[in-house]
């Protein structure tokens, strides 16, 4: 009886909502989305191929450049497949340095990812101040070991690139606490508001036979309810010395990935706590050339990253140089699965979906 | 003249002209935002001729939901707004011969009455007057008017819901 | 204390006597009225310098900052900083603008703000036209905002600002009904439509304790009426950007912001005359008292702006219809009960409180019977796929 059109948005790439240059054409009934096509490619800078033509350990701070809120996570997963690929041992010291640095990390982004999220939701900045303020305590510490707040260039193959400073652990001890307390502050003043339940639950909605067969990696996959964790998988470092838990959320949604940060958070802390404590001295890194010539092969070394599954595939001719430098983002293949968890949803929604998949644009475009 | 006749002489102008401008406008959308102010013209006459209740229904009516309906009918229609709007069609003498002749039958019953000027100024009960009346002498009408709106209401969404 | 009370009147007789020795009447009443006329105007900009400084720092401090400090002492001439912001920015029309319309829109959006400010009751005496119907007035001139907004929003020639007028028109129809009937309860209990009477009848007790229901329908109405949050769909900055004025730039966009500043005082000014008792209230004086409410009533917007999420339009849309129709309507109809029964005192006022806050009760809990509903779908569907993928129930 009566005729509707639909009409086409360009939803970016200048959005405030998109979390970078990134874009979305989005067809709407309405409000209601009938077809979305993300588009990205904005921020291509080229660093798997200009990191070909630079040495092993001069690629290091390009993958500082990728996921820039996690650049601990990408030294070390870069670091693992290097030391993968030359046979690297690392010292004990060193890897518990680099497992408090990635849960550290961990803590950073999962933050951001619940802040923004209200961001997104419209609730004009005040959760983002306060993971704001809470992430400038992380990044003092990370600035005390590395010199630097968020390009660290820390975590090197071989080890990583200075010891900690003396007050760095007390500094940590102390904070643990402090954090523990923010988490449960989160929880308490947000899990339960109704609007936020509201826009939230039942929306964006992820199966798991979907999430694995878009080989969705990391938060969101766990929300979906499939106990899938790098860490447990296939351990890496000394995380398989470490006692705590993957958790997991049964609905998929929205509300389902924010819980499962404000869980992996409190898991994150279990960990430093452990660390903490049990942290040897010794040597911090091992020698390695700055010229590093790894035997001819290939590698490929993944860690869970605080997005999801990140991976370096490595191949060596001999060379100083490597001959392939490959990188698989955790968000660009998490985003693969917009389209699905929009269709049908309304244009507030997809903002709303887009920051629970928690993407970083430079990771996507790389 | 006093100074309020100077302003019902001065909105009655704009009022026209706005009328007049909404049948020439070329612009459909113009024309629909036209029609807006001279039904706001039209309350602000009814405020200077001292009925104030008057003025704000017909804000409420006209403005707030007619003109925001028909507005947002010509929104959704397709080919909005098309600047070319075609303003003649093959009738136009049959249609202006029409429209003159009523002219002439209105002009021509406004002389002929006889308008009865009210005697003194119009008590501050008016209001109750009108609701005593709605729920009084013309309840029936009243409540028929109401069901006959309820009917449109109804059929306009089973018209819209049916796919 | 009477001084105090009386103190903007008495200025006005002594300002009128002073005219009058030299004036002739009518231009007496003339110079009068122009200035009282002024007067309103000029209120309502110094309430919106007012109020920009007071809402950066009230979302400030929620937020744990300090908010605005380098315009001045505690930065209290960042609003005037803005201002001349605003004055001095380029004014950009688009190429495939509708130039006129783009034009009018922000001229006419602040004519209605300004206009509402007549019939509020600032003091004992202080009203601009103690109206008989004034609150069909504030509903009437209620309706011109959409009117504006789909002006702004159609000649801008822009997606975004299409979709925010057309959730302007979906959100302000929709919750002028429950405003309405709101308004309509405390007519009822008045038994006058004047703002001025209104106050008056709250002499022993404000409405809000007498129809709790009535206080909660008209603020929720309020702060869609406003498009403040949770309900600032219309210019959701990180859905459509701005929404209908998303192409003003300059002293065109300040008109808007102008605008937005003065419906926000007049709607608290509302809330204060209709629920709050207006200006009466003991020991201060009465102009100081509506001042006090109505910064009250403001804070609690802003605070309500700084921490809550907004609505998705379905979601709005069903509160209003589903939730604060006929909340409002119930209520209506159990005043009117109420009212006929009972003579005016405590025991009238009892009775309306208690089965008012039992009525909200009510209505709260069957709204978070739905919410839990939706919860448990939103697992059920998720349950079904783990099992899908696991192929049983294992997790």
């Amino acid at each position: 009886m009566l005729k509707t059109e639909t009409i086409t948005i360009n939803m970016g790439p200048q959005h405030p909502s998109t979390h970078g240059v990134f874009r979305m054409v989005l067809t709407l009934n309405g409000e209601t989305i009938v077809d979305l096509k993300p588009m990205f490619g904005y921020l291509h800078r080229g660093l798997e191929k200009t990191s070909e033509s630079r040495t092993y350990l001069q690629a290091v701070p390009f993958t500082d450049r990728l996921d820039y809120i996690c650049s601990m996570s990408n030294n070390f997963a870069y670091a693992v497949a290097v030391e993968k690929l030359a046979g690297i041992e690392v010292p004990l010291r060193a890897e518990y340095i680099r497992v408090i640095m990635a849960e550290l990390t961990r803590l950073v982004n999962h933050m951001l990812a619940v802040g923004f999220l209200f961001n997104d939701l419209g609730a004009w900045y005040t959760p983002v101040v306060y993971a704001f303020r809470e992430r400038e305590r992380i990044l003092d510490l990370f600035e005390m070991a590395s010199g630097s707040r968020m390009m660290c260039n820390y975590i090197r193959p071989g080890g990583v690139a200075a010891d900690l400073p003396a007050e760095f652990l007390p500094q940590l001890r102390k904070m643990i606490p402090h954090l523990e307390n923010f988490v449960r502050e989160i929880r308490f003043y947000l899990s339960d508001n109704e609007i936020f339940k509201a826009r939230a639950v039942g929306v964006g909605f992820l199966p798991a036979d979907m999430a694995v067969a878009y080989s969705i990696t990391g938060p969101v996959l766990r929300a979906s309810g499939v106990k899938y964790d790098v860490r447990k998988a296939e351990p890496y470092s000394i995380y398989d010395q470490f006692d705590f838990d993957v958790p997991t959320q049964v609905a998929g949604d929205v509300y389902a990935r924010y819980l499962q940060r404000l869980d992996e958070m409190d898991e994150s802390l279990k960990i430093l706590r452990q660390a903490v404590e049990r942290i040897p001295e010794g040597e911090y890194a091992t020698k390695v050339p700055s010229r590093l010539r790894p035997p001819k092969g290939e590698a490929y070394a993944r860690i869970e990253a605080p997005k999801g599954e990140l991976g370096f595939y490595l191949v060596s001719d001999g060379s100083p140089n490597p001959y392939r430098w490959r990188n698989r983002p955790p968000s660009l293949i998490n985003l693969s699965a917009l389209r699905e968890m929009c269709l049908g949803h309304k244009v507030a929604d997809v903002v709303t979906i887009l920051g629970s998949i928690d993407i970083t644009l430079a990771d996507v475009d790389r | 003249m006093s100074l309020p006749q100077i302003l019902f002489l001065v909105v009655g102008v704009i009022t026209l002209g706005a009328a007049v401008a909404v049948v020439t406008s070329r612009n459909v959308l113009h024309s629909a935002f036209l029609l807006a102010l001279t039904f706001f013209g039209v309350a602000v006459l009814y405020v200077l001729l001292d009925t104030p209740y008057l003025a704000a229904a017909q804000v409420l009516v006209y403005i707030g939901a007619i003109s925001v309906l028909i507005i947002f009918a010509i929104m959704l229609s397709r080919k909005v707004a098309a600047p070319d709007l075609v303003q003649r069609n093959s009738q136009w003498l049959l249609s202006l011969i029409v429209a003159v002749l009523l002219f002439g039958v209105l002009a021509y019953l406004t002389l002929q009455t006889a308008w009865p000027a009210a005697k003194q100024a119009l008590g501050v009960d008016a209001i109750g007057g009108l609701g005593e009346a709605f729920v009084g002498t013309y309840a029936l009408p009243f409540e028929v008017v109401s069901v006959v709106l309820l009917v449109a209401l109804v059929g306009a969404i089973i018209i819209a819901r049916e796919r | 204390m009477q001084v105090l009370d009386d103190l903007w009147i008495r200025i006005a007789v002594w300002f009128r006597g002073l005219l009058e020795s030299f004036l002739p009447p009518w231009a007496v009443q003339l110079t009068m009225d122009v200035l009282g006329i002024l007067l309103l105007i000029v209120l309502g900009i110094v309430v919106v310098l007012a109020f920009t400084y007071m809402e950066r720092k009230v979302i400030a401090r929620v937020g744990d900052r300090i908010g605005p400090n380098r315009a001045g002492p505690f930065g209290i001439f960042q609003a005037i900083a803005d201002a001349i912001k605003m004055l001095t920015k380029e004014d950009v029309t688009p190429t495939n603008a509708d130039r006129w319309l783009f034009l009018a829109a922000p001229i006419v959006v602040i004519i209605p703000a300004v206009l509402l400010y007549a019939v509020l009751p600032l003091g004992r005496g202080m009203v601009g036209v103690d109206l008989n119907i004034a609150v069909v007035f504030v509903v009437a001139m209620g309706g011109i905002p959409i009117l504006t907004m789909l002006m702004a929003g159609w000649a801008s020639n822009n997606k975004y600002a299409l979709l925010g007028a057309f959730r302007t028109v979906a959100q302000l129809i929709s919750y002028e009904v429950p405003m309405v009937v709101a308004l309509l309860t405390v007519v009822l209990l008045a038994g006058t439509m004047s703002t001025v009477g209104i106050v008056e009848a709250q002499a022993s007790f404000p409405f809000a304790l007498v129809t709790p229901v009535a206080f909660v329908v008209y603020m929720l109405a309020g702060l869609a009426e406003l498009n403040r949050t949770p309900f600032d769909l219309l210019e959701a900055d990180s859905e459509i950007v701005a929404g209908y004025f998303i192409e003003y730039s300059g002293m065109k966009f300040a008109m808007f912001f102008l605008a937005e500043y003065i419906n926000l005082f007049m709607v608290a000014g509302m809330i204060t005359t209709l629920f709050l008792a207006g200006w009466q209230w003991p020991i201060l004086p009465s102009w100081l008292w509506f001042l006090i409410k109505v910064v009250l009533v403001i804070f609690l917007m802003m605070w309500i702006r700084a921490t809550f999420p907004r609505f998705r339009i379905d979601q709005m849309l069903g509160f209003a219809w589903k939730a604060l129709v006929p909340l409002s309507l119930i209520n209506l109809f159990l005043v009117a009960l109420v009212a006929k029964v009972l003579e005016p005192g405590w025991v009238r006022t009892g009775v309306l409180f208690v089965s008012n806050l039992a009525l909200l009760a009510g209505a709260i809990a069957i709204m978070a019977q739905v919410a839990r509903k939706r919860e448990e779908r939103a697992r059920a569907a998720g349950e079904a796929a783990i099992k899908r993928y696991y192929g049983s129930e294992v997790r």
